[in-house]
């Protein structure tokens, strides 16, 4: 009966929906300023939401105002948001060989982002395959949830919010670099492995330090994965 | 907004999916063929785990950059890698770490 149990679709998708609570504790700050960004830059709380639900990526979203509040051309804004978006082209075939085939994954693949991604490459392997497709469905229709809610909010109230409790946003987001960390931390699994994770941690940190954090992750990736083919170790040899 | 600015957020949002879904079932498509179990080239399998440590990268900056924050960070990563070795779970280090970045910045304001 317990195996039955634990297999069934909404026990699925509520182990996701649990699993991605972590996730919520960047992505309520950030939809939160990005729905007083937006109405900042004369967008309705309407308009911010559908954004959210549609674009439904971070950085490219922030980018995506900004250029339409300073007049930029539309083609130029649609051209820059999907450059900064590029980067989601690999994550898929990551997970493909994890997930099932189903024919909703043209809608549900909406919900790809880079932290459901991160999420998904590590608990996917850990759940029996029956499972995977539910708690997909879980963890990021919250995140999806959470993100276009948080939007509605920071446009209606989210300058009260932040000036009512300044500190719980630089907390929160802390929850994200845990959460990656612990993620990370298993796969130093040998020298190889720790050379071209720590090149790739380092090299994100300092392109965002110097202010390009929307091309960071994919650069950062390239630096690692450089790494990791030209460094190679060689096995220590057995005392005589 | 007008016509036309909608019609940028549905080319943004068509393109963002579009590169979403497309090479997930372009790869789910090619493991299921004739030509191999799983035929995943090594480089992606290698690219998954650096996106994380990428993701890992960008978000360790903090919200506001100071030297309380950065030490706030450092104490609070610590803090989650230990909690992570001692459990080896996610929930846990990730509810630690953020309590002791918590209480040294509040610590630091008071």
């Amino acid at each position: 009966m317990n195996s039955v149990a634990s297999l069934s679709p909404t026990r699925s998708t509520l182990k996701g929906v649990r699993e991605a609570i972590p996730l919520l504790g960047g992505y309520i700050p950030v939809s939160l300023s990005f729905g007083v960004v937006a109405t900042q830059a004369g967008f309705s709380m309407w308009e911010a939401a559908a954004i959210s639900a549609l674009i439904y990526a971070g950085a490219s979203q922030f980018l995506f105002v900004g250029m339409i509040a300073v007049g930029s051309p539309l083609w130029l804004v649609v051209a820059m948001t999907l450059l900064i978006n590029v980067r989601h082209v690999v994550y898929g075939p990551n997970l493909a060989s994890l997930l099932p085939r189903s024919h909703h994954w043209p809608w549900l693949m909406h919900g790809l982002t880079d932290q459901v991604f991160a999420l998904a490459l590590t608990r996917l392997p850990q759940l029996p395959a029956p499972e995977r497709f539910g708690w997909f469905i879980g963890a990021s229709l919250l995140a999806w949830g959470v993100w276009i809610i948080g939007t509605m909010v920071g446009a209606t109230a989210g300058e009260t919010l932040t000036a009512r409790w300044p500190l719980l946003g630089e907390v929160m987001p802390f929850a994200l670099p845990a959460l990656f960390l612990t993620m990370v931390a298993p796969r130093f699994t040998d020298k190889r492995w720790a050379l071209a994770l720590g090149c790739t941690i380092f090299s994100a940190l300092f392109f965002t330090l110097y202010g390009w954090s929307n091309v960071a992750i994919p650069l950062a990736a390239a630096c690692g994965a450089i790494c990791f083919y030209m460094v190679k170790f060689k096995a220590r040899r057995p005392n005589p | 907004m007008s016509t036309s600015l909608w019609l940028a957020v549905v080319a943004s949002a068509l393109g963002t999916l579009l590169m979403r879904v497309v090479p997930f079932l372009w790869m789910q498509r090619r493991l299921n063929s004739d030509t191999g179990l799983n035929n995943m080239p090594q480089w992606l399998g290698i690219l998954g785990p650096l996106m994380i440590a990428a993701v890992l990268g960008v978000s360790i900056m903090p919200v506001n950059p100071s030297t309380t924050s950065w030490i706030a960070t450092a104490i609070g990563l610590f803090v989650t890698l230990l909690v992570w070795w001692r459990l080896r779970s996610l929930g846990w280090p990730v509810a630690a770490g953020v309590a002791v970045f918590g209480l040294v910045q509040l610590a630091a304001y008071i």
